[in-house]
């Protein structure tokens, strides 16, 4: 695994742990979220201050994230999760297949959650009557863990959803 | 249970008692149907309450957005239709995220109010947290670990385990195990902060590695079941009012065939000569001003019965005093003076004791220095070590 690049200006973020799957494999159980949110927040959150709930507090933010990976139900392609680290902060560079339509969709949805409307637009949701949507999860990281949410370009038909947690400054 | 175990992954409950309907565990469903029987136990509670309906989300490890919006979706409706139904939710400190996802609702709904569990855990331990007491609890700890030291391979302890110190206090009775028994992972937890922050700033600055620090109720964990070879818990069983709800947590992670290892007092049998009348009717009296605050520290001896209890079995009991004669007398002398202005003091004074009393219960205590530092005396506190076997 290469070290992460990021755009002129930003720190560089120090890869820590990465899984690959078949996206097929992936959406075979909707377990495997709850898997892979659990395992990685484990493994990342060992040498955070208080561990046991930095990795309660990541399992929570990733696993929806992988939750909208799982909803996109495509048969092909590959799921990656990277998470690197910069100090208190924990980047998700999330990517899964993604067709250009939905990449529209993802892109609108995180300018969306900027600004202090955000939390506003959040109450709104949870208090409107529509089911939950990919947009909200993404506004309650937003909201409720101060997450800064960006989408790149993959290869192929893929997107990389990326989600920087400041989860340490979060703690108590 | 393996941590991957998804059968039972959660639990709700309603108690009409308390109008209380709480939901405890791991909610992650694919499809809110999963949640059904839990949402009609919770539409019917919502029913049958006057007043406020308590909703207890204190043991919630994890909930997804689609659990969150069936439940809240449920509660603001409630809200809309009922504006005379006011709904408290409970969260904790200890699990990060549900202050911060269920304290939105208080946005929403006038009616719903969010309240943090946290530092009314249990309120007569602030008197023994606060961070004046620091240097005092390392002391007792120096003191102690002369004899644990030897104590604790009979009880599991050994190079290369996996364990837990709960109630971990400042840290340094893990600090102590790290360099002399060299485990393979600690993870100390205690619920008070300041005392965390002490011992993060202990291990930063001593370079220690290997002990994970971590905020948490130890009723209530959020560590995964079976998951230690030894469980720590010392000198803590006897200042929570409810025992038995501790021991049947540290059964939870402790592995089977691992061992949960707890010290405790009999206050009463502290001892010292010369003088040691006063000395026996003052310990008598602290054993009493714990018992007004809900805490037993005569609970050393109980420490069998309670492990049976528990479920564990091969229990092991043995009992050391500490007294003048180990290491420096000074130590002793500090520690009961550190006891004598937090029991005569603090405490005495919000039991509301008069003065009389305070004078003669401040005497003991100067006695028993007087014996320890007396050259012909001889001064004790007793405690008591057990340890149990979680069954294989």
């Amino acid at each position: 695994m290469g070290s992460v690049h990021d755009p002129v200006g930003e720190p560089t973020f120090e890869p820590m742990i990465q899984i690959d799957m078949e996206i097929k494999t992936f959406v075979s159980a909707w377990k495997h979220c709850d898997y892979v949110s659990t395992y990685i927040a484990r493994m990342i959150s060992q040498n955070r201050s208080d561990s046991v709930r930095h990795s309660n507090l990541f399992s929570s933010a990733f696993n929806e994230l992988l939750e909208v990976a799982f909803r996109t139900r495509h048969a092909d392609g590959e799921l990656a999760c990277r998470v690197s680290r910069y100090g208190a902060t924990d980047r998700i560079e999330l990517t899964f297949p993604c067709m250009p339509e939905e990449r529209q969709f993802y892109e609108e949805a995180v300018l969306q959650v900027v600004g202090f409307e955000a939390k506003e637009r959040y109450l709104n949701s949870v208090s409107g009557d529509l089911a939950p949507s990919r947009e909200v999860v993404l506004l309650e990281l937003a909201v409720d863990y101060n997450a800064a949410l960006r989408v790149e370009e993959a290869d192929g038909d893929a997107i990389t959803l990326v989600v920087d947690l400041p989860l340490e400054g979060l703690q108590h | 249970m393996s941590p991957y175990n998804l059968h039972a992954r959660f639990k709700a409950q309603y108690d009409a008692n308390n109008q209380e309907f709480s939901i405890s565990g791991v909610v992650r469903p694919q499809a809110i149907d999963e949640l059904g029987p839990s949402l009609a136990l919770l539409r019917d509670a919502i029913g049958r309450v006057r007043g406020v309906l308590y909703v207890n989300v204190r043991r919630l490890a994890q909930m997804n957005n689609a659990a969150f919006y069936a439940f809240s979706r449920i509660i603001i409706d409630a809200c809309r239709a009922r504006p005379d139904l006011k709904f408290v939710v409970i969260t904790s400190s200890v699990v990060g995220w549900t202050s911060r996802k269920f304290g939105r609702l208080s946005g929403i709904e006038p009616n719903i109010t969010v309240e943090e569990y946290d530092s009314e855990f249990y309120p007569g331990q602030g008197f023994l947290e606060e961070g004046g007491f620091v240097p005092i609890l390392r002391t007792q700890t120096k003191m102690t670990w002369r004899h644990e030291r030897a104590i604790l391979p009979r009880h599991g302890m050994r190079p290369g385990i996996v364990m837990a110190d709960i109630c971990c206090g400042i840290g340094d009775f893990a600090v102590l195990v790290q360099k002399e028994f060299q485990p393979s992972r600690i993870v100390a937890l205690d619920h008070s902060i300041s005392s965390l922050d002490y011992a993060r700033r202990v291990m930063r600055e001593f370079d220690i590695r290997g002990i994970e620090y971590t905020y948490g109720d130890a009723s209530e964990m959020l560590l995964d079941e079976e998951q230690f070879d030894l469980v720590t818990c010392r000198h803590s069983l006897q200042i929570f009012n409810r025992p038995e709800l501790i021991l049947k947590e540290l059964y939870r992670i402790c592995k089977p065939g691992g061992r949960v290892y707890i010290t405790n007092e009999k206050n009463s049998h502290c001892l010292g000569e010369p003088r040691a009348e006063s000395i026996r009717w003052t310990y008598n009296e602290v054993a009493k001003l714990f018992a007004h605050f809900e805490m037993d520290v005569e609970l050393g001896p109980k420490s069998r019965r309670y492990l049976i209890e528990a479920g564990f079995d091969d229990i092991r009991v043995e009992t050391f005093t500490v007294t003048n004669l180990d290491g420096d007398v000074q130590d002793f002398a500090d520690v009961i003076v550190a006891w004598a202005d937090v029991y005569a003091g603090e405490m005495a004074t919000k039991r509301g004791d008069g003065a009389e009393f305070v004078a003669r219960f401040r005497q003991g205590f100067q006695d028993h220095i007087f014996a320890a530092l007396h050259p012909k005396g001889y001064a004790g506190w007793p405690i008591w070590v057990a340890s149990g076997r979680r069954p294989q």
